[in-house]
């Protein structure tokens, strides 16, 4: 089985039962996964980094604040974190109701290595996707940022295809065929992609 | 509601018709005034007009005396009034003058008011020979001044205007030159105008006018000086009397002018009238216009106004009329939706109590049209059955929840109810729960009638009597069965406790495993021994599970150990005591049982209850395990005897026997083959009976089911 290890994505256990937390760890650990553990759900949603991305084993049940708990106040922060759920035998339905409502998957204690390892695996494949897509989002913003808002308005004309004509019609206050092309000129620059990627631009980063 | 007085209601009414009589007045009025003011100024204009025409009749003869005066031919006959042929002469004269004039006469007269010339000297009228001294314009033309004045002709008694000039020879007056000018055109032009036109000399004797009858009337009294001025004078003829003009005049409603009230053609007038004073021919000039048109501008106002006024009333009144049918209309409409929000509200009430009390009920109501569907059930009967409300209400019988296994029975029931046929006393029946438990049930069963009396279906009342049936079993067995019983239900639940926390130790020793066995691989030593020795702590923490298991189980099951309870018991008493106790059990289950007991088999050494107890779990597994056996062949075998110098008994049912695989775990701890058992019985059954130092063994039946063989040493 490959690992895969990403710098960015974080990984974490959540369990109050001290063997199962430190066994979590250390499978995890011995499969080159840097791993942070948290003793309550309390202590994780205190100390642990909730933006970023990554995945996180959770038990359903523990003292303190329940997993399902967790769950929903990751769900609050839009954490992009992904939750795999420990359960019980008896905890099943609470557990694919979790699914349901957007958690990764779960496991039932106890589960053998592999198959919590091939959860993991899959977990940080869909949090490497997440965090890829988020940092593509950011550098688009940053892009869009250097933008004008006139120039933004331009931009958005010209991907949906329009002629520079057609452009400076529709803005408000109209502008002339020149100053659309000055705007299209200065946008291509600041943006760093030929005016045929813009519309893809926007689509995919909901600009 | 203000109860006031009926004058003081009529007050506001009262004031709003003087209000509105007011109005009409004063519009009328308004009207009035404006026609006569517009009628003033048609008369305005008209003495313009007219004022005109009588300075230019003066104006146009006032030269002719003067001229006459420096003819040669009247000086001559002046000087000479004695001759003939001058005399002659200045007629010719005069009368050719007058005549290119168109005046009425032309004549001279000398100093002492003699004519003696004339323009109608060959006239048998003629003045000539006339002595007119009297006249005022004699005087005034004698004094060296001309002469204006208006008067009945002396010689003819036609009216007209002299006008006279003096004649003078070298600065005195020798004669006096007149013209008479006739204003008969004059008139004549204002009596074909319709309002009359009057001309009054400086004394108010009406002298010239449209209206003939009032000439020579005075339009104020006249002086007895004026009187005798006027005889002495002759103005207007011999012995005329001048009586007051036969009209009354007043002021009141003409803005300018008088009003003249008169009658004319035998009719009754009115006239605005307007008087202009002509002070260099002296006279007054009356022009006046029919005041009919002001009345009527005021009454039509008047009448428009009151139309109005009542379209107004009548509207108001009809409006208020509508206005109190509508508020009546909107009162009758708020009380009847008042009416039904109460009805409402008390309907929503009775239902709300109704439905409360139904709700509440721990009785299963259920309603059965004629033809069996049920059209309506309670929460207390869903609750028994397990079927929702709409899973229910419609359904035809088989009913769902009737147990497969009482089908025929629950035919019968059915149709000795549909049929009129139900015991009073109700019918037990057995129905199976949707979860799979079975409810035994009292029903009681009723005609529903409708509102108008028909018969229209069934009501039945559901008691759920298993409780009272457990209870009863339970009574009838003995208390120390019930308290075992209830031990070995509470072990269980430990045990399944238990079980759930070895989870933990085995989750993490799966994953230190795993860790330990990639460290290795890694070469990772450090971390490989930290993992051996989680993995030997969580072995550790496993086994402490397991040992209190056993523990459990062991301090659980304490009363089972053999000891002072030995004693040497009859085995066909055992079987019929539990047998005794699991009677209503086996009536529960529909099952028979039937017993071969062989008699004069030697006694056992044990423990009574003990030994109860394993019967007692044998017997419930029997009954249990053909749970879904066709009643019919619902049968537990119970048959004693003798085997290898024990004493056996054997147990046997016709349920679906034990599975192969189940066979080898099948006295395990733990190990349970029913949806919600322990795990246990068998167990300690085994442990009971190993007590005993006997033996428990199974064997599945040829013919389906199971049987149990329970062998114990005789008492030695």
């Amino acid at each position: 089985m490959t690992s895969l290890t990403h710098p960015d994505l974080s990984l974490f256990v959540v369990d109050d039962d001290e063997g199962v937390r430190d066994g979590l760890g250390m499978l995890l650990l011995s499969r080159g996964h840097r791993v942070q553990t948290f003793a309550s759900g309390e202590q994780f949603l205190e100390s642990a980094r909730l933006d970023a991305c990554g995945c996180v084993v959770l038990d359903l049940r523990m003292g303190g604040i329940s997993g399902l708990q967790v769950f929903d106040a990751l769900r609050a922060r839009a954490s992009p974190l992904v939750v795999l759920f420990l359960s019980g035998h008896g905890d099943i339905p609470i557990a694919t109701q979790a699914v349901k409502d957007g958690a990764f998957g779960w496991l039932v204690k106890p589960c053998g290595d592999d198959a919590l390892l091939q959860q993991v695996q899959l977990a940080l494949q869909l949090a490497a996707t997440r965090l890829a897509r988020h940092q593509a989002r950011t550098r688009a913003l940053a892009l869009w940022q250097r933008l004008t808002p006139r120039e933004m308005e331009v931009v958005r004309l010209v991907a949906e295809g329009k002629p520079s004509k057609v452009v400076g019609r529709e803005l408000v206050p109209r502008a002339n065929h020149r100053t659309v092309e000055s705007h299209r000129g200065n946008a291509v620059s600041k943006l760093e992609m030929p005016s045929n990627q813009w519309d893809r631009l926007i689509r995919d980063h909901e600009l | 509601m203000n109860f006031a007085p009926p004058w003081r209601r009529s007050v506001p009414w009262l004031l709003g018709l003087a209000a509105t009589a007011l109005l009409i007045g004063w519009a009328g009025q308004q009207a009035a005034r404006r026609e006569a003011d517009a009628r003033a100024d048609g008369i305005h204009r008209a003495i313009e007009l007219h004022a005109l025409a009588l300075r230019g009749a003066t104006a146009r003869y006032n030269y002719l005396p003067f001229t006459a005066a420096q003819q040669p031919d009247v000086l001559a006959a002046l000087a000479h009034p004695k001759d003939p042929a001058y005399i002659a002469g200045a007629n010719r004269y005069l009368e050719e003058v007058n005549a290119r004039a168109g005046t009425d006469a032309l004549y001279v007269m000398d100093a002492r008011g003699l004519t003696l010339a004339a323009s109608n000297w060959n006239n048998a009228q003629s003045f000539v020979g006339q002595d007119y001294t009297d006249r005022p314009y004699f005087i005034d033309a004698r004094a060296g001044r001309s002469g204006l004045f208006y008067a009945v002709g002396k010689t003819t008694g036609i009216p007209g205007l002299f006008i006279s000039a003096p004649v003078r020879v070298g600065g005195a007056v020798v004669g006096v030159m007149v013209v008479k000018v006739s204003l008969r055109e004059i008139q004549q032009a204002w009596r074909d105008g319709r309002d009359p036109i009057l001309l009054a000399d400086e004394r108010g004797v009406l002298f010239l006018g449209s209206e003939e009858s009032w000439m020579y009337n005075a339009t104020r009294p006249l002086s007895p000086e004026g009187l005798e001025w006027i005889r002495a004078h002759k103005q207007y003829g011999l012995d005329r009397t001048f009586p007051a003009v036969p009209w009354t005049t007043s002021r009141a409603n003409a803005p300018t002018g008088y009003l003249v009230s008169t009658r004319l053609a035998g009719a009754s007038r009115h006239f605005l009238a307007i008087d202009e004073h002509l002070p260099e021919l002296g006279w007054t000039l009356t022009v006046m216009t029919d005041y009919a048109p002001v009345t009527g501008a005021r009454i039509t106002t008047w009448t428009l106004g009151t139309l109005g006024a009542g379209v107004l009333l009548l509207g108001g009144l009809y409006l208020r009329l509508h206005l109190r049918r509508l508020a009546e209309q909107v009162q009758a409409r708020a009380e009847l939706e008042r009416r039904v929000v109460a009805r409402t509200a008390e309907l929503q009430e009775a239902h709300r109590f109704r439905k409360a009390m139904e709700d509440a009920l721990l009785v299963g109501m259920r309603a059965r049209d004629l033809d069996g569907r049920i059209i309506y059930v309670n929460p207390a009967l869903c609750d028994m059955t397990g079927y929702a409300t709409d899973e229910l209400v419609g359904c035809l019988p088989p009913y769902p929840y009737w147990h497969p296994q009482d089908l025929d029975r629950h035919w019968r029931d059915s149709d000795a109810a549909m049929n009129g046929r139900a015991a009073i006393t109700g019918f037990e029946s057995r129905i199976l729960h949707r979860a799979g438990h079975e409810v035994f049930t009292m029903v009681y069963t009723a005609a529903l009638v409708d509102a108008g009396g028909k018969h229209c279906g069934w009501m039945s009342s559901v008691v759920d009597v298993t409780e009272q049936k457990r209870t009863e079993a339970l009574l009838r067995s003995r208390d120390g069965q019930l308290q075992r019983s209830l031990r070995l239900s509470s072990l269980g639940e430990l045990a399944s406790s238990l079980g759930h926390e070895l989870n933990q130790p085995l989750m993490a020793l799966g994953s230190f495993a795993s860790a330990a066995k990639a460290f290795a691989q890694q070469g990772q030593r450090g971390l490989l021994i930290e993992n051996l020795e989680a993995i030997q702590t969580q072995a550790h923490r496993a086994g402490d599970i397991v040992a209190r298991i056993r523990e459990q189980i062991r301090r659980r099951a304490e009363g089972i150990e053999p000891g002072a309870g030995i004693a040497a018991c009859a085995i066909n008493t055992l079987v019929a005591t539990v047998l005794d106790f699991q009677k209503a059990e086996i009536r529960l289950r529909q099952a028979r049982v039937e017993t071969r007991l062989e008699s004069g088999l030697p006694a056992i050494a044990g423990d009574r209850v003990q030994l109860e107890q394993v019967l007692v779990n044998l017997v419930q597994n029997s009954l249990q395990a053909m749970q879904e056996t066709p009643v019919a062949r619902r049968l537990v075998e119970i048959d004693t005897s003798m085997a290898d110098a024990m004493v056996c008994v054997r147990i046997s049912d016709r349920g679906t026997g034990v599975a192969p695989d189940a066979a080898s775990q099948l006295f395990e701890p733990l190990y349970t083959t029913k949806p919600d058992g322990l795990g246990l019985g068998l167990a300690i059954c085994r442990t009971i009976v190993e007590s005993h130092r006997g033996r428990l063994a199974f064997e599945n039946r040829a013919d389906g089911g199971a049987t149990f063989t329970l062998y114990l040493p005789c008492q030695p």
